[in-house]
């Protein structure tokens, strides 16, 4: 008898059936669908693009703008073609690595030719920074076979001084009802720096002087060992996705990342004191050759019904850790609230806290002879960030969306246990970045 | 397995006065009720979604990378900023800006 | 083995009807036109329509698809789009139902037989004979694809629990592209309209109600319908009765036992009988759980106790 009661306990099914029946009747019966809706699922065969005009600008320091227009065209037989381009454009300051001081620093420029000098108190920036670079992407996306689906791309970069070009191949497997999505991805970038002034030599004192002197270039040639570098990026990303119900799909990725090559920053230096705080010199910064970085990522995203505006809330977290030492927590928060029937606000907070680099330290005491990797960068130093903004996009009458995005990004580097000479009492060793974000977008 | 119906009868004739029949679910508030329990009950039961429970899912918003563009820009930014990338997607390199 | 098939016109004040037989069930239809001719177009194209699916679904007739499909189990039999497409209902709704729509469990017949006249099962099955059967029920072994299906040995398809709803659709389809005039088709009891009557009067059907013999008395619940199609899953007659407990006729494909405290049946409103159709399956094989399944999905439905 029990067999017969379990079929009666069953719980019902609260999903639209109904919809479901309408769907398998048309299908059967070469009839449109009468509800609405559920018949836009499939637009092919079009190409759609997206479109995006960004400034990022730091107070006093640098400042970009960035211009995307990226096209996908999806094919009759699912098979998508999607190509970006990317221009921007870089001007202003940067920090050179070389923390302030109760006097004023001359510097020279990275390609030896002149120098610049920043005022005591003041935090040196490099304000020679200007590149223009121009991006490719492509990207093939195609079912292999059922619930398999394979893409491949590339990657082409182009600076002034960089070249970058990428490979990439991605399988995702999809089972449970497509509710479930394994995939696993490689990619592989391979980069060339060519610095105007060639690559300094680790641990070489800038050259500063009359940079008029005869003697100069040869000088200058000392402090370097070449004209370029590579870089090699292999990343190994496996992720599963998995819809929970209705209103909520999570992701789950572990990225595996091994960067070869040269990764100094070639404009930067160290600060060498005295014991009492005083620069006595500045050292080309050196950096191990390689790295490896590993991360964890989830996600979640949730649809809220009516009674929370049918809000969609992205929240996310990565756990980023490497054999420099560094580690990283990135939560970072959306919430997509629809205003009206055609546009909607989307409220975004993003926090960031890193440890520092094993080799990064602020500045180097004059007789601890530096032994071995240093980078006063304050970019691989501890810190914490935050980012505060908001987006608001309307849809237009053709169905193309214009948004807006403003955003305050505000970078807080913080001491790692440094006991500070007294010279530099005073002087703001972890100066704060602040930055604003705006953006334009238009989908079409 | 279907079995013989009831049989219809249809009347043709527009004249004659009909009774308009109400539903016989009369006890509609309980069954109501009932529902909202079962719903409840049955939200942890299993993962995953029947095709036909995608419409909330099948949104833009929805999508794990809801707006691909904002994504590479801010993953430039953070690239170049912080000392971490990827995650989410390849971290890559790509830019001499780190 | 064919049956005579003859088409009866009669003509009312205003409408057109024609009745014939098909799938075991009287069937009609209602032209509302004071055209002869055109109802007797009408009755040509419905009337074969109905009998072509008869033809080609029924498990009875040797020639069908259907027996192809049967008497070569074990083999690939070749399709044509219509069986894909049918194939492909059946599949949604045994994937609706997980697995309680099953168009392979026909077999289950063969224990569960239930006396045609006094409509009782005579004798009350063991549960090994259910499970020996229930190894040749199970729709997710039978691999099929726009050309051909393939159904395990032993196994047997069995359309009518889509057939006569489908022979409705068709129909109304079919007498949509010969006119605009009001048309009902109804084959025994599962029916549909092509829109309301002239001057936007809605379609009086009368459902009887499934005691009615028994007591000897009429309670006829009537239903105006204006659009779309009902029917009706169940089957008052038919039972059986164990230790005091009333079991309906319907069984459960996945555990080759009838349903139990299922309403005696269910008639359902869709905008296709087919759907209609499914939606009174669906909900009878929900059990005591049938009226709230069709309230949780927002159906218009009929339950008899």
């Amino acid at each position: 008898m029990n067999k017969l009661n379990k079929t009666s306990k069953k719980t019902n099914k609260k999903s639209n059936i109904k919809a479901a029946l309408s769907l398998a009747t048309s299908a059967l019966l070469g009839t449109g669908v009468l509800s609405a809706g559920v018949a836009q699922a499939t637009e092919a065969d079009e190409w759609q693009f997206d479109s995006a005009f960004l400034i990022y600008s730091e107070v006093d320091r640098v400042s970009a703008t960035e211009a995307i227009i990226a096209g996908t065209k999806t094919f009759a037989n699912d098979e998508i073609l999607s190509l970006k381009l990317t221009i921007d454009a870089l001007t202003g300051a940067s920090a050179n690595g070389a923390v302030a001081q109760p006097n004023a620093q001359t510097f020279t420029r990275p390609s030896g030719n002149g120098q610049y000098v920043t005022p005591a108190g003041e935090t040196p920036l490099d304000d020679t920074f200007h590149d223009t670079r121009v991006q490719l992407n492509a990207q093939w996306t195609q079912p292999l076979a059922d619930n398999i689906t394979g893409s491949v791309g590339g990657h082409f970069s182009k600076e002034y001084d960089y070249l970058s070009l990428g490979v990439n191949g991605n399988l995702a497997y999809d089972f449970n009802k497509k509710n479930t999505t394994v995939s696993m991805g490689l990619s592989y970038f391979q980069d060339t720096f060519t610095p105007e002034g060639g690559i300094p030599k680790p641990h070489s004192s800038m050259l500063v002087g009359d940079s008029s002197s005869p003697e100069w270039d040869a000088e200058f040639a000392k402090t370097r060992i070449g004209d370029s570098d590579d870089k090699s990026t292999a990343d190994i990303l496996v992720g599963i996705t998995q819809v929970i119900n209705r209103r909520m799909i999570t992701a789950f990725n572990y990225s595996y990342s091994m960067v070869d090559g040269y990764l100094t920053d070639p404009f930067k230096v160290v600060s060498v004191l005295n014991n009492e705080g005083l620069a006595q010199d500045y050292i080309y910064e050196s950096r191990p050759d390689s790295r490896v970085k590993q991360s964890t990522f989830m996600q979640a995203k949730y649809n809220f019904d009516d009674s929370l505006l049918n809000t969609v809330a992205d929240v996310s977290y990565r756990y980023m850790w490497d054999d420099w030492g560094i580690n990283s927590h990135t939560i970072d928060t959306r919430f997509t609230i629809p205003v009206g029937a055609t546009s909607y606000i989307e409220p975004h907070i993003r926090f960031y806290q890193q440890s520092e680099a094993d080799f990064y330290q602020p500045y180097i005491i004059d007789d601890q002879a530096p032994i071995g990797f240093v980078s006063a960068d304050y970019r691989i130093g501890e810190m914490t960030a935050i980012t505060i903004g908001a987006k608001y996009g309307v849809v237009l009458n053709g169905g193309n969306e214009l948004s807006f995005r403003l955003e305050y990004y505000r970078q807080t580097p913080t001491n790692a246990g440094f006991t500070d000479p007294n010279a530099l009492n005073g002087q703001d060793i972890y100066p704060v970045v602040e930055a604003i974000i705006a953006q334009v977008s238009y989908s079409f | 397995m279907k079995a013989n119906k009831p049989v219809f009868k249809t009347l043709s004739q527009p004249n004659t006065s009909k009774v308009h029949i109400s539903k016989v679910n009369a006890s509609k508030i309980k069954l109501a009720l009932l529902t909202a329990v079962t719903v409840s009950l049955s939200a942890c039961s299993s993962l995953g979604v029947e095709p036909w429970e995608r419409d909330l899912l099948a949104k833009k918003e929805m999508a794990l990378t809801s707006s691909p563009v904002d994504a590479a820009l801010d993953d430039h930014i953070y690239f170049s900023k912080e000392a971490s990338s990827g995650g989410k997607s390849f971290g890559g390199g790509g830019c001499g800006c780190n | 083995m064919k049956k005579k098939r003859i088409l009866k016109l009669s003509s009312q004040k205003d409408s057109h009807s024609i009745s014939f037989n098909a799938m075991a069930s009287p069937c009609e239809v209602i032209v509302q036109t004071q055209n002869k001719r055109l109802a007797e177009q009408v009755a040509q194209c419905v009337s074969h329509e109905v009998w072509r699916i008869e033809d080609k679904y029924s498990r009875y007739d040797s020639q069908s698809i259907c027996s192809q499909i049967n008497n070569n189990a074990g083999n690939k039999v070749a399709i044509d789009e219509e069986t894909f497409l049918l194939l492909n209902f059946a599949e949604q709704c045994y994937q609706l139902s997980d697995g309680l729509f099953d168009i392979s469990s026909g077999v289950l017949r063969k224990v569960w037989s239930f006396d045609s006249l006094s409509g009782e099962c005579q004798h009350f099955p063991s549960a090994s004979d259910v499970n020996k059967l229930l190894n040749f029920v199970g729709w997710n072994r039978v691999s099929y694809d726009q050309q051909s299906i393939n159904l395990p040995q032993n196994m047997e398809l069995d359309f009518g629990g889509i057939g006569k709803e489908y022979a409705v659709d068709r129909c109304i389809l079919l007498a949509k592209q010969i006119t605009n005039e009001p048309i009902l088709v109804n084959l025994g009891g599962d029916l549909a309209v092509t829109g309301p009557r002239l001057n936007n009067q809605a379609w009086q059907v009368a459902i009887e109600h499934p005691d009615s013999d028994v007591l000897g008395q009429r309670q006829d619940m009537i239903v105006a319908l204006n659009q779309g199609a009902l029917a009706t899953s169940g089957d008052a007659r038919r039972y059986l009765i164990k230790e005091g407990i009333r079991y309906g006729h319907v069984l459960n494909a996945t555990t080759g036992w009838p349903i139990i405290n299922a309403p005696r049946s269910i008639t359902t409103v869709a905008p296709q009988c087919i759907q209609a159709g499914i939606l009174a399956t669906l909900a009878l094989l929900q059990g005591e759980h049938a009226e709230q399944f069709l309230t949780e999905q927002d159906i218009t439905f009929w339950a008899r106790r």
